[in-house]
C-alpha cells in the first residue's frame, strides 16, 4: 500500500499491553486518515457516553496520508478524544516536527487506552515500543520534560508531552510538542493526564512508499513555488505570523475585547504584529518542511517579564490580550510563554480569566474569593491566575474548569461566551455572521479551525463575503466544515492548504489536494470523492455527539451573542441572527429540521443507521 | 474634505513617513470615491487586497464623506 502504512499502534496503559493492528484498505480510503480514521475507531470501539477523564476514553494521535510526504506543510497530526471541557469531541491539530517523526515510526496512528497505575511515558522507536516510568518528570514543565526525555531516549527523537496543567486535569490543558507547538483545544492534555501519560517520544525511518514519487515531488515543488512567490512579495504570514490580524479584526469591529463586551480595543497598536516585530521578534521559525514559516521566536530580554519562546499568535493576543483588556505587550508575551510551559490552551485560558474579570468588575466575584483584585487590564493578576490554573491552586481550581462552569457556579451563565462549553476564539460573530453559525454547529464547540469562514468574511480568501449578512452562509459554513475535515484528515496545515492547495473558484475546491492524495496513495480520488469522504467524517462525528449527549440541543450561541448588541465598531447594534441560518444549514447537511442526520443521508454516506 | 486611510501590516510600507499606527489623513475633493482615495497608494487593487470603508464591505465606487476611513490589507492570510 502507498501513502498510508495501514498500521496502528495500540497501547493499553492499564495492562501495558502493546499491540499493532492492520487497517482495512477500504476503511483507509473511505475515512482518509488523521481525524477521519480517529472517529471511525472511536465510534466503533467506545461508548460516547463515557466520562472523558475515565480510563474508558480513547486518546488518539493520528497522522494523515500527506504527513511526512514532500507536500508543503505535510507535517501535521491530530489529537482526537472525547473532550472533558465540552463533553463533545476534541480534535486538536498541531505541526512542528513531532507529527513527521511519529509517522516515520511506521505507524499512522497511536491509540492510548486505559490508565497507567503510575506516571509513564511511551517511547516509540519504530517497532521498539516501551512504556517507561515518568515519575522523574511528573510535575515538570513541557520544556524541561522534553529536554530530559530526549537525553534519555535519543537526541534526534521528538517529544509530545503535557505540563502541570494536564497532570492537574485543567479542562483547557494542551498537549505540547517540540516545546512550542500545541494540540491546544478542548482539554486534550487533561485526558492525557487522566491516563497518567506524561509524554510520547517518537522517531524512526519508515516513510511509506509514495504511489508516484516523481509526480508528488513535482506538484509539491510547484505549490511551494507559489507560496514562495507570495513570501517574496511580502506575505504578512511570513513577516508577522498571525500577529498582524488584530489590526484587521479591530478594523471590522470583531476583535474580542474585555470578554466580548466590545468589538474594538483602543490600545490595539500596543500589542499588534508591528509592536511585536519592533520590540521582541528574533526570527521566524518554520514547522518541518513549511515554506510559509509563520512561527515566531521572540524574547523579552529583561525586566519582570523576561523570557524567551515562541509567539504570541493572533488567538493569544485576542484572548490573553484584548480579551482580558491587557495592553502590556511584554506581560502578554510572558503569559504566552507560561501557557506553553505549563501546557495550557491560550484561548480558553485567556477567555476564562476574561469572564472572571467581568464578574469581578460587576461585583459578582469578590477580592476575597479570588485572592486579589482582578480588573480588566491587570496583567500581573492575569499572570498569577495562569499559574494558579496550571497548578490547581486557590481560585485557579475554579478557573481550570473553564468559563461555562465558572459562570454557572456564580449564578451568571450569561457572562460565559462559549458554545458546547468551549470558549470563543478571536472573531466576534455579531460582526461575522457565518462564524456564528460555525461556532453554533461545530463538533468541537466554538472553534475557528472547524471551518474558518473568516477566510472569506474577514480575509477575502478566495473572495470577500460581506460578514454582516446571513444569506448563503449555511452553504458556505457546510462547505468549509467539510473542507477543514478534509485538511485535518490529510495531514496538511490549514494555512497553506486553503490558500495554495485548494483551487480558487467561487468557492474553495480541493482539486490540488485530491491530486496530492492520489499521487501519495494511488487511491484515485476525484475532488468530489474526497469532499464526500470529509462529509462522511463530519457526519459520523455528529452521530458521536448525539450519543454523547451533545447533540442538536447544543446548536446554539451564548446569551451575549444572541441578545446583547455590539456597542461599538462597524457591527454596532448587531447580534447573531442564528435563526435565519440554522434551518438552512440543517437542509444543506441533509439533516432533519431538528438537526438529526436523516436515514437517507446516512445511507448515502455509507454510515451505520443507529 | 478630509478623510483617513489606514494600511495594515505589510501595506504600511506604501504610506509616506510620519503616519501614526498606519493611518494618514488626506484631503480629497467632493464626490471622491473609495477607489479615488486608495488608488493614491501603491497597493494591488484586485482580489489580492481587502478594502473596507469604515470597516464595512462596500463597492469601490462608493462616494466618500467627511471623516470616513478607508482601510486596506493584503488578502494573503488567515488567523
Amino acid at each position: 500500500m502507498y501513502g498510508w502504512h495501514l498500521k496502528i499502534l495500540r497501547v493499553n496503559l492499564t495492562t501495558r499491553k502493546i499491540t499493532t493492528e492492520d487497517v482495512d484498505p477500504q476503511v483507509a480510503r473511505d475515512y482518509l486518515g488523521g481525524r477521519g480514521w480517529a472517529i471511525y475507531y472511536m465510534y466503533r470501539e467506545m461508548d460516547p457516553a463515557v466520562d472523558p477523564l475515565s480510563p474508558q476514553n480513547m486518546l488518539i494521535f493520528a497522522t494523515g496520508p500527506l504527513t511526512a510526504t514532500p507536500a508543503p506543510t505535510g507535517n501535521r497530526y491530530m489529537v482526537v478524544t472525547k473532550s472533558p471541557l465540552t463533553g463533545a469531541l476534541a480534535h486538536s491539530n498541531s505541526g512542528g516536527d513531532f507529527p513527521t517523526w511519529m509517522k516515520r515510526t511506521g505507524f499512522d496512528m497511536f491509540i492510548f487506552e486505559g490508565k497507567a497505575s503510575e506516571p509513564v511515558y511511551v517511547w516509540v522507536n519504530e517497532d521498539q515500543v516501551e512504556v517507561r516510568s515518568a515519575a522523574h518528570v511528573w510535575g515538570k514543565d513541557t520544556h524541561k520534560t522534553t529536554d530530559i526525555l530526549l537525553a534519555e531516549t535519543h537526541p534526534d527523537a521528538r517529544v509530545a508531552c503535557i505540563g502541570p496543567a494536564g497532570e492537574n486535569l485543567a479542562l483547557m490543558a494542551a498537549i505540547m510538542n517540540d516545546k512550542h507547538r500545541a494540540a491546544a483545544r478542548s482539554g486534550v492534555g487533561a485526558v492525557m493526564g487522566s491516563k497518567n501519560l506524561k509524554a510520547v517520544v517518537a522517531m524512526g525511518n519508515k516513510n511509506p512508499p509514495l504511489y508516484n514519487p516523481e509526480g508528488m515531488r513535482e506538484i509539491s515543488v510547484n505549490t511551494s513555488k507559489n507560496v514562495g512567490a507570495d513570501v517574496k512579495k511580502g506575505s504578512n504570514m511570513r513577516i508577522y505570523g498571525t500577529s498582524y490580524v488584530p489590526q484587521v479584526t479591530n478594523t471590522l469591529g470583531i476583535l474580542p475585547t474585555r470578554n466580548f463586551l466590545q468589538g474594538t480595543f483602543e490600545h490595539v497598536h500596543n500589542i499588534d504584529g508591528d509592536a511585536l516585530k519592533e520590540n521582541y521578534l528574533i526570527r521566524h521559525t518554520p514547522c518541518y518542511r513549511c515554506p510559509l514559516s509563520c512561527g515566531r521566536l521572540t524574547e523579552v530580554p529583561d525586566g519582570p517579564y523576561k523570557g524567551k519562546g515562541e509567539g504570541p499568535e493572533y488567538e493569544t493576543i485576542s484572548s490573553l490580550g484584548t480579551g482580558c483588556g491587557v495592553s502590556n505587550l511584554a506581560a502578554l508575551v510572558k503569559a504566552n510563554y507560561l501557557c506553553n510551559e505549563y501546557g495550557l490552551d491560550t484561548i480558553s485560558t485567556g477567555m476564562t480569566i476574561a469572564a472572571a474579570m467581568e464578574m469581578y468588575e460587576k461585583g459578582v466575584l469578590s477580592e476575597e474569593t479570588i485572592g486579589m483584585p482582578l480588573r480588566f487590564g491587570d496583567h500581573d493578576a492575569m499572570i498569577e491566575m495562569i499559574k494558579l490554573m496550571a497548578y490547581n491552586k486557590g481560585f485557579g481550581k475554579e478557573l481550570a474548569q473553564g468559563s461555562y462552569r465558572l459562570c454557572e457556579k456564580y449564578g451568571h451563565p450569561e457572562i460565559a461566551v462559549t458554545t458546547r462549553k468551549q470558549e470563543f476564539p478571536g472573531y466576534d460573530p455579531r460582526g461575522s455572521q457565518g462564524m456564528g453559525l460555525l461556532y453554533a454547529t461545530s463538533n468541537k464547540g466554538a472553534s475557528h479551525m472547524e471551518g474558518d469562514v473568516a477566510y472569506e468574511e474577514v480575509f477575502g480568501v478566495p473572495v470577500k463575503e460581506n460578514p454582516l449578512t446571513t444569506e448563503g452562509k449555511a452553504e458556505l459554513v457546510k462547505h468549509f466544515q467539510d473542507s477543514f475535515a478534509l485538511i485535518d484528515s490529510s495531514g496538511l496545515c490549514v494555512f497553506v492548504a486553503i490558500r495554495y492547495v485548494f483551487d480558487k473558484n467561487r468557492i474553495i475546491w480541493p482539486q490540488t489536494l485530491a491530486a496530492m492524495m492520489n499521487l501519495t496513495t494511488g487511491a484515485g480520488y476525484t475532488p468530489e470523492e474526497v469532499l464526500k469522504a470529509a462529509e462522511r467524517v463530519y457526519t459520523l462525528e455528529r452521530m458521536f455527539l448525539i450519543k454523547a449527549g451533545s447533540g442538536p440541543e447544543w446548536d446554539t450561541l451564548p446569551y451575549r451573542m444572541l441578545h446583547e448588541p455590539l456597542p461599538d465598531g462597524p457591527a454596532q447594534g448587531r447580534v447573531v441572527e442564528l435563526d435565519k441560518m440554522l434551518p438552512d444549514f440543517y437542509k444543506e447537511r441533509g439533516w432533519d429540521e431538528k438537526g438529526y442526520p436523516t436515514k437517507e443521508k446516512l445511507m448515502e454516506l455509507g454510515l451505520p443507521l443507529a | 474634505m478630509r478623510i483617513r486611510v489606514k494600511l495594515i501590516a505589510n501595506y504600511r510600507s506604501a504610506l509616506p513617513p510620519g503616519h501614526k499606527h498606519g493611518v494618514v489623513e488626506l484631503d480629497v475633493p467632493e464626490g471622491a470615491t473609495v477607489y479615488d482615495a486608495i488608488s493614491r497608494f501603491d497597493i494591488p487593487l484586485n482580489d489580492e487586497s481587502v478594502i473596507v470603508l469604515n470597516g464595512l464591505t462596500v463597492d469601490l465606487n462608493t462616494p466618500l464623506k467627511e471623516g470616513d476611513q478607508v482601510t486596506a490589507f493584503s488578502a494573503i492570510a488567515g488567523g
